[in-house]
């Protein structure tokens, strides 16, 4: 099932995955390395790798004869600071917007 | 592609009040951003505020009007950048819906490239992420079934 083409959701549902994914986000890693954080077997952590790598999430380097995912990570602080400041950017105007429309009500009720 | 950022507001007026505020340049300026917008689809123009270094911004967004429909939907491409030329695509969505007594009114901001959406909400979940990644699988899961609510 897993060797069709999953999309973002899929590949990010699995809580495997989001585990390696975060893993990986401290510091890239062989694949036996992150075999030990699972209780599955190598195999298995191998096809979740695989998954990840087909969807872009993450690159395998061999280095020697071991292989290594590398989390790819461009711009990736930039824009985790971004989307915090969007969320909180659009709350505060929203906020805003509404302090205006109620002092517009108040002028016009008397 | 997912809803990222949603906000879901009520206000005590019309629709057409609300739309005013988001579509009139000089109110807009009043809680949003000086800007010169023009409610026409194609239509180019720019939000300008002070530069945020933290968050290597430039103090512009570029933006252009994707959807018109008074007074329900309103949409405009957002972009951003640190001024060097590389800009950060992202798409504001704004949709009016007439209540009791008042108007709710849903921003949906998306349209953030893949890496842009997914990646930090790994590398970050000891910062609290891990939370609206679960609203937002919620949300995908309740539009994939057509029953997204606010």
């Amino acid at each position: 099932m897993e060797q069709q083409r999953l999309d973002v959701f899929q590949v990010i549902a699995d809580p495997s995955r989001r585990q390696i994914l975060y893993l990986l986000s401290k510091d890239s890693s062989t694949i036996n390395a992150l075999a030990e954080n699972f209780d599955m077997s190598r195999p298995a952590v191998s096809k979740h790798i695989k998954v990840l790598s087909n969807a872009g999430f993450i690159t395998i380097e061999d280095i020697g004869r071991e292989r290594h995912c590398v989390l790819k990570q461009d711009g990736f602080k930039d824009l985790h600071k971004w989307l915090e400041y969007f969320d909180a950017f659009w709350a505060n105007k929203l906020n805003k917007l509404g302090a205006l429309i109620n002092e517009r009500n108040k002028s016009q009720k008397k | 592609m997912a809803k990222y950022i949603k906000h879901d507001f009520f206000y005590p007026t019309t629709p057409g009040v609300v739309w005013e505020y988001l579509t009139d340049p000089e109110l807009m300026a009043q809680w949003l951003m000086k800007n010169d917008f023009k409610p026409i689809v194609g239509h180019e123009f720019q939000f300008r505020t002070n530069p945020h270094p933290d968050v290597n911004f430039d103090g512009t967004f570029y933006c252009k009007v994707l959807e018109v429909d008074p007074p329900k939907k309103l949409s405009y491409s957002w972009k951003f950048g640190s001024g060097d030329g590389v800009l950060h695509n992202s798409v504001v969505n704004w949709t009016l819906v007439e209540k009791e007594g008042g108007t709710e009114l849903q921003l949906i901001h998306n349209g953030f490239e893949k890496e842009a959406l997914f990646l930090p909400l790994f590398a970050s979940m000891e910062t609290g992420w891990l939370r609206n990644m679960n609203k937002i699988f919620e949300l995908i899961t309740a539009a994939a079934d057509g029953t997204a609510k606010a």
